[in-house]
């Protein structure tokens, strides 16, 4: 064994002059600034009252955090009413899925059921989930099969749009080689379109659960007597802020845990996704 | 001539399939109402729906309203959320994509904000703004914010850098290859964002007005379940469906319009 010439400079490290600049642009440096700054402000103005008394402030937050797990609201605590909303999202999230991935499937790979579904469905797409809100209580009542009818209707469309597009954008050479190897159709549709197409079809389910929570909290404001949107809204009617912010940090904790859920399944089930850096 | 002309005829069963199946969508629709399977208390038949619409343009009974002052208070509403957030979130994305500093500024509050949903806003904005146009078009404002930052910023992030390096070398300033090379080159993700954003701003619209609201096509949804007319909650909800897929066609034409000259 030779030595290599420059070994022993690969071994000294070489370390940025700490200057006033490099501070200033440093990351973490800026992230801490401009949290301090947010919650900074938002105790300043909760403090001083300056939106009146409709602002709590951070720490009186997460006390009524506190206080909501720790007693029970209309028979729930903070964890029943996070589970609450949580469980009405998986269950409509799950039938919709069910039917609107296959259907979407079908509908890239058949053009006779497109030619029959696509009409019906392009007819119903511009309407926002939300709206069904009053149908679904005059068909269903105010219990949990409006509030999960409002979930599946919000969460069918982009199911099914991307598992659409997700087969109609798969790029015809897979499908040559396919064929050049000797591939019958129903190896095309195996081998080719569901692999390429699991990607898309995964982005689709992280846009509808971002609408299910949507449509979650929107039929809950609307009528419930547990779930977070009730939480929120109990908070409003009682004029307690705290309540409200609480609430709402709870809601997003639990669409953060319930996306990440999602992410996290998409990595086991299909690894051959390529990341795309962004937010 | 040493190519055929090719010509492509459509089968006939695929011009007629979705007709057949518009028609029978509408046919089982008004046939379950008119043979009495699902009575009039829970649904309206399409053609009930029609009359109310007619009738609604001229009466402003039982909800206190016609219908063009509702679609006119929702565009309103909408329009001024969503200018509002163009006008804010698309600058924001691409100083956020280009200038570190903005980016570690503003991040760390956007990804704190981005996960509530707007709906969850709405008790809150009841609190600040009571139940006026103020405290709606912070909603939709809320709404289309997000998808208006992401795109930009993508959408910058995204630039080629072979180009950012060659203004480099040609002398360029950071803020000279900002604005020549990073907006040109991040516009068709922007525009991108304008259709998302758009119908973020629709649905949450509809979500603010079924809560807190005394005009507006999402109040006429709730007042028609309130007083038990399914079909002025259909007429609702087809109104809200037809006005958005109408602002959707406007704002895709504006888009070909004005990215006439940039490749997608």
């Amino acid at each position: 064994m030779t030595s290599i010439a420059n070994e022993t400079q690969s071994a000294k490290k070489e370390r940025a002059p700490i200057t006033v600049k490099a501070v200033l642009t440093n990351k973490w440096f800026l992230y801490a600034v401009s949290l301090t700054f947010f919650f900074g402000l938002w105790d300043y103005v909760a403090y001083k009252k300056i939106l009146g008394s409709s602002l709590a402030r951070p720490l009186e937050v997460v006390n009524y955090m506190g206080y909501m797990i720790n007693h029970r609201l209309a028979g729930n605590s903070l964890w029943g009413h996070a589970w609450a909303s949580t469980r009405r999202i998986l269950i409509g999230f799950s039938i919709a899925s069910l039917i609107a991935v296959p259907l979407g499937l079908m509908m890239a790979l058949n053009k006779y059921v497109n030619a029959i579904v696509k009409p019906i469905f392009d007819l119903m797409k511009p309407m926002p989930p939300i709206a069904w809100i009053s149908i679904s209580i005059l068909w269903f009542g105010i219990g949990e099969p409006s509030k999960v009818f409002i979930i599946i209707i919000g969460t069918f469309v982009p199911c099914l749009l991307n598992a659409y597009n997700g087969v109609r954008l798969v790029e015809p050479e897979l499908y040559d080689v396919v064929r050049v190897l000797g591939g019958n159709r129903r190896d095309e549709i195996f081998q080719v379109c569901f692999p390429a197409a699991f990607p898309a079809i995964f982005a689709g389910l992280q846009i509808s659960l971002s609408v299910a929570w949507t449509c979650v909290l929107a039929a809950e404001l609307v009528s419930a007597r547990s779930g977070l949107g009730y939480v929120i809204i109990k908070g409003m009617n009682l004029g307690r802020p705290a309540m409200v912010l609480g609430g709402m940090v709870a809601i997003a904790l639990a669409a953060l845990m319930t996306s990440q859920l999602v992410g996290l399944l998409e990595k086991v089930l299909c690894p051959w996704k390529r990341e795309i850096e962004g937010l | 001539m040493s190519f055929a002309e090719v010509k492509i005829t459509k089968e006939p069963l695929m011009v007629i399939l979705p007709i057949l199946s518009i028609v029978a969508f509408f046919g089982i629709w008004q046939s379950l109402l008119s043979f009495g399977v699902v009575p009039s208390s829970l649904l309206a038949s399409p053609l009930q729906v029609l009359k109310l619409f007619i009738a609604k343009w001229t009466q402003v009974n039982p909800d206190g309203a016609l219908l063009t002052t509702h679609m006119w208070t929702s565009i309103q509403e909408a329009f001024t959320g969503y200018i509002l957030a163009l006008l804010v979130g698309i600058p924001l994305g691409l100083a956020m994509g280009w200038f570190p500093i903005v980016e570690g500024l503003a991040r760390p509050i956007f990804e704190l904000i981005r996960p509530i949903p707007p709906i969850a806003w709405i008790p809150l904005t009841i609190f600040w703004f009571g139940i006026g146009i103020p405290g709606k078009v912070f909603i939709i404002w809320i709404a289309g914010i997000v998808p208006c930052v992401i795109n930009s910023y993508v959408g910058v992030k995204m630039t080629n850098p072979v180009l950012i390096q060659m203004a480099r070398t040609y002398g360029a300033s950071n803020w000279q290859i900002f604005i020549k090379i990073c907006i040109p080159s991040a516009l068709p993700m922007v525009f991108g964002a304008l259709q998302i954003a758009l119908a973020y701003c629709w649905t949450n619209l509809v979500g603010a007005e079924l809560l807190a609201a005394d005009n507006g096509l999402g109040f006429m949804i709730t007042m028609g379940r309130r007083l038990a007319m399914p079909d002025m909650v259909l007429l609702g909800m087809a109104m809200v469906g037809l006005t958005g897929a109408v602002i959707g066609v406007i704002i895709d034409a504006v888009e070909k319009r004005l990215l006439a000259g940039i490749r997608r």
